[in-house]
């Protein structure tokens, strides 16, 4: 069930309505929210639901353990925690990179000259399962550092179960969502006017932007690098800059958007990413969600950050990035792609440190295009369905004609829109919802039909899946 | 609700008094019943794509219906004029476009 579908506007009118009646017992409504989001799940598989009950009740009872332990010595609460943890990641290790890791046993056992044949599966990867363990983990983290008490077993399965975030983010952490669990919301015009504009915004993001640059430029052009020009390779890359960045922004909008007509609060996931002035500076607007995770729990939480040394401080953001590309698929594309942040992130703290005094900056339109260029090339890596169709890609960029045979004029409209969106005013969203929200209902009810009608007849047929929803 | 963490739904004035779910529903509802009729088209399309049982047939012929009735009272028109356009747009190529394809193709 995609957000931008017939399918889910009527399952959500339908939750809207039920969930909103029953706002008088806070415990009915998150029970109401809780089978919801097991119905919106189910839509792609019943099997997995089971999945997400059984992993929940993993972190609930983990972090129940720790606390009950909270007395005891330090070592037996980090164990627990530790085990918790590991049971999250054989969960995601498993479903998502047991295939990828018997692949290089059987080559590197091959090349040692140990033919052997090892146990193979098809394994299916459940929608959304990086992002609900990631939470779960973090659940736990916060638990044992007692940041967070433990929460009740119906707000730790809807933490992870709850449907705007659950198959592609963002990765709202516990201590922003189960406070607000704790009593029945209220909706305000505010909320509401706000959480209209980002629906119809990630609506039209999505459905027109992303789609029609996928489908037109980028999909041909990556699957077949050779036989596209220098043109078209161009176009492509940058048209899939703003197809990522439009796809993945779009969900966010919509699922902020979403959870706020439920009445939660959701945490900014994109903040114009493409006018960052270096790697660090982007990493800071672009899924802020992981980004911040990252940092919290495994470039500081686990690997010590700057504690241990200047070396061992790019080393320790080396590793965040390498493993950061591992968390969206196990694939060498992934790896490269978060090598090269993790390389040019370490860079610029070298440069940094080293940087003579009074050694004049770079210009801020410079930073800016630099920045963009090196986080563009990323973006082929991972786009690309194999390391050598990356570096063709790449290469024909470098060798191949300039006559265009997919760009149209339409995708350079888009390109142009989908950089350009990024040097408007921050909060041009939250400054439309301050005039919107005086409005009466009809008239706002006939601006977003419009809208959407609008977006509607410039849509491409059908929806394809959101881009993170494999991650 | 929390404030440590930044979200868009935090707008940068104080919030207004007034109750905002008797509000909200009206706003839904208003945009559903507006697309309902100006958007008779999209209804069909998501009709005739469920799987085929009885009612699915049965939902589909009164689909079928409503979109003549709201093409008839002119209200299904602008979606389609709109709808017309943008495919036009999406056709238009640079001039030259096309050329390469036309001299690797010996039969032409």
């Amino acid at each position: 069930m995609l957000f931008p579908t017939l399918s889910f506007g009527l399952f959500f009118l339908v939750v809207f309505t039920i969930v909103w009646a029953a706002n008088g017992s806070n415990e009915w409504r998150k029970i109401l929210l809780l089978v919801a989001s097991w119905v919106f799940y189910g839509a792609w598989d019943w099997r997995f639901v089971a999945l997400l009950i059984g992993s929940a009740l993993l972190n609930w009872g983990s972090a129940e353990l720790i606390w009950y332990n909270r007395e005891a010595s330090a070592a037996r609460r980090r164990a627990i925690m530790i085990a918790g943890v590991t049971g999250n990641l054989l969960i995601l290790g498993f479903f998502k990179y047991y295939g990828f890791f018997v692949e290089q046993l059987g080559d590197i056992l091959h090349a040692a000259g140990y033919a052997r044949d090892l146990p193979l599966m098809q394994v299916v990867l459940p929608v959304g399962i990086s992002f609900f363990t990631f939470q779960g983990m973090s659940y736990l983290a916060d638990v044992h550092a007692e940041r967070l008490a433990p929460a009740k077993l119906l707000d730790v399965t809807l933490l992870m179960s709850f449907f705007p975030h659950l198959v592609a983010g963002p990765i709202v952490r516990g201590s922003d969502l189960l406070p607000q669990f704790e009593e029945s919301p209220r909706l305000t015009r505010d909320m509401a006017s706000i959480g209209l504009i980002l629906i119809v915004w990630g609506l039209f993001k999505k459905a027109v932007v992303a789609s029609e640059l996928s489908t037109g430029l980028v999909d041909p052009v990556f699957f077949d690098p050779a036989a596209h020009s220098r043109l078209d390779l161009i176009a492509a890359a940058y048209g899939y800059a703003v197809q990522i960045y439009c796809d993945f922004s779009a969900y966010s909008d919509m699922a902020i958007g979403i959870a706020a007509l439920l009445g939660y609060r959701f945490p900014l996931n994109f903040n114009q990413p493409y006018r960052a002035q270096s790697l660090q500076d982007f990493w800071r607007r672009w899924h802020i969600s992981l980004s911040s995770w990252l940092r919290d729990y495994l470039y500081i939480g686990a690997l010590g950050g700057s504690r241990r040394g200047f070396a061992r401080q790019c080393i320790n953001l080396m590793l965040t990035m390498l493993l950061g590309g591992l968390w969206h698929g196990a694939k060498w594309t992934f790896v490269i792609w978060g090598g090269l942040h993790g390389g040019v992130l370490a860079l610029e703290r070298i440069w940094d440190r080293i940087r003579p005094e009074g050694f004049p900056r770079l210009p801020r339109v410079v930073g800016i295009l630099i920045t963009f260029h090196i986080v563009l090339v990323g973006w082929i890596f991972f786009r690309a369905e194999s390391f050598d169709a990356a570096i063709a890609f790449l290469r024909g960029i470098g060798t191949a004609g300039v006559a265009s045979d997919v760009l149209t004029p339409l995708a350079c409209v888009l390109i142009l829109f989908g950089m350009a969106i990024h040097f408007t005013p921050a909060n041009l969203g939250q400054r439309l919802a301050l005039q919107v929200r005086l409005l009466p209902a009809w008239a706002l009810g006939l601006l977003v039909g419009i809208t959407i009608l609008i977006v509607d007849a410039m849509r491409f047929e059908g929806v394809a899946p959101f881009i993170y929803y494999q991650f | 609700m929390p404030q440590d963490t930044p979200s868009p739904i935090d707008l940068p004035e104080p919030e207004l008094d007034e109750a905002g779910l008797g509000w909200s529903f009206g706003v839904v509802l208003i945009a559903s019943l507006f697309l309902l009729c100006a958007n008779a088209v999209s209804l069909r399309d998501w009709i005739d794509d469920q799987p085929p049982s009885s009612a699915q047939q049965q939902a589909a012929e009164w689909a079928d219906e409503w979109v003549d009735t709201s093409e008839g009272l002119g209200i299904g028109l602008p979606r389609k004029a709109m709808h017309d356009q943008w495919k036009r747009v999406e056709e238009k190529r640079f001039p030259g476009a096309g050329q390469k394809e036309r001299a690797e193709s010996p039969g032409e």
